[in-house]
């Protein structure tokens, strides 16, 4: 079974841009918004960059087409949230150093899911947000973990092993 | 910059690099919380190329964090396509990674 702490989406979103946008450049993990300018007279700008690291949001990832800027989020767990963000974070993109020079390109908003709903799809058509559908082999595992997590069976499974660990001394 | 032949990646320095081949290692480290020792799982990638200059290096790491933007890539050593521009920031569990894939 996967580790609480594994970083499924990290993963995810790595293979999707491998799977969706090999001929492009892209960047993963891509802090967005503004660096206080007063900051980067007077410390530089790469140790403002660093200082502003804790307030500034991150985009799962960025690619670079000829004409476009994509914005991608990729959700598990919290799908809605993923959702939500990105035309949030669409709006700091004339705002941050690192991405200058594209801010004058339209920007494609995508979220990448393993599992999508009707709802989710009429959220996102109604944000414009692009919704992908992504499901390499070894997600399928996490999804059902995902889907069975308001079960009965998995609640009581859950309980214990919650059990078992204040038992054994381990929490 | 160059230790030795390991790349050590400096916080908000963005860093170069292309990649020739990569291994993984398995590595007995000491927990900080048990002192005990624990396998882990090292990505180990040959570096030829540093901030432009030919180089025979190693960048290596166990964060997840970090080795799961390479996953993909390492099947078929499709890194090796890439000039990768890595930016490290922040400390401890906290520590981030902006990864960037530039087709060559």
């Amino acid at each position: 079974m996967a580790r609480k702490t594994q970083q499924v989406e990290t993963r995810l979103v790595a293979e999707y841009l491998l799977a969706t946008y090999p001929q492009f450049p892209h960047i993963a993990g891509v802090p967005l918004g503004r660096v206080s300018e007063q900051l980067m007279a007077e410390v530089g700008y790469e140790k403002a960059i660093r200082m502003s690291r804790p307030i500034r949001p991150e985009v799962d990832a960025v690619v670079i087409l000829p004409r476009f800027l994509v914005l991608i989020e990729a959700k598990v767990w919290h799908i809605i949230d993923g959702m939500a963000k990105l035309p949030l974070y669409r709006s700091l993109i004339p705002f941050t150093p690192e991405l200058r020079e594209y801010r004058n390109s339209e920007v494609i908003m995508e979220l990448v899911t393993p599992w999508t709903n009707p709802n989710l799809e009429i959220m996102c058509r109604d944000a414009s947000i692009h919704l992908h559908v992504f499901k390499p082999a070894w997600i399928a595992e996490v999804v059902a973990r995902v889907q069975g997590y308001s079960t009965q069976e998995y609640r009581a499974a859950r309980e214990k092993k919650l059990r078992n660990r204040e038992l054994l001394g381990l929490e | 910059m160059v230790l030795q032949n390991t790349v050590i990646l400096q916080d908000g320095v963005p860093t170069r690099f292309h990649f020739s081949d990569h291994h993984i290692e398995t590595r007995t480290i000491t927990d900080a919380a048990t002192q005990q020792g624990v396998r882990r799982n090292t990505l180990v990638l040959n570096v030829d190329r540093l901030d432009g200059r030919a180089v025979e290096a190693v960048l290596t790491t166990m964060a997840e964090g970090l080795a799961g933007k390479f996953e993909p890539y390492l099947k078929d050593k499709s890194y090796k396509n890439y000039k990768i521009i890595i930016t490290q920031r922040g400390d401890g569990f906290l520590r981030k990674w902006t990864v960037q894939f530039i087709p060559r």
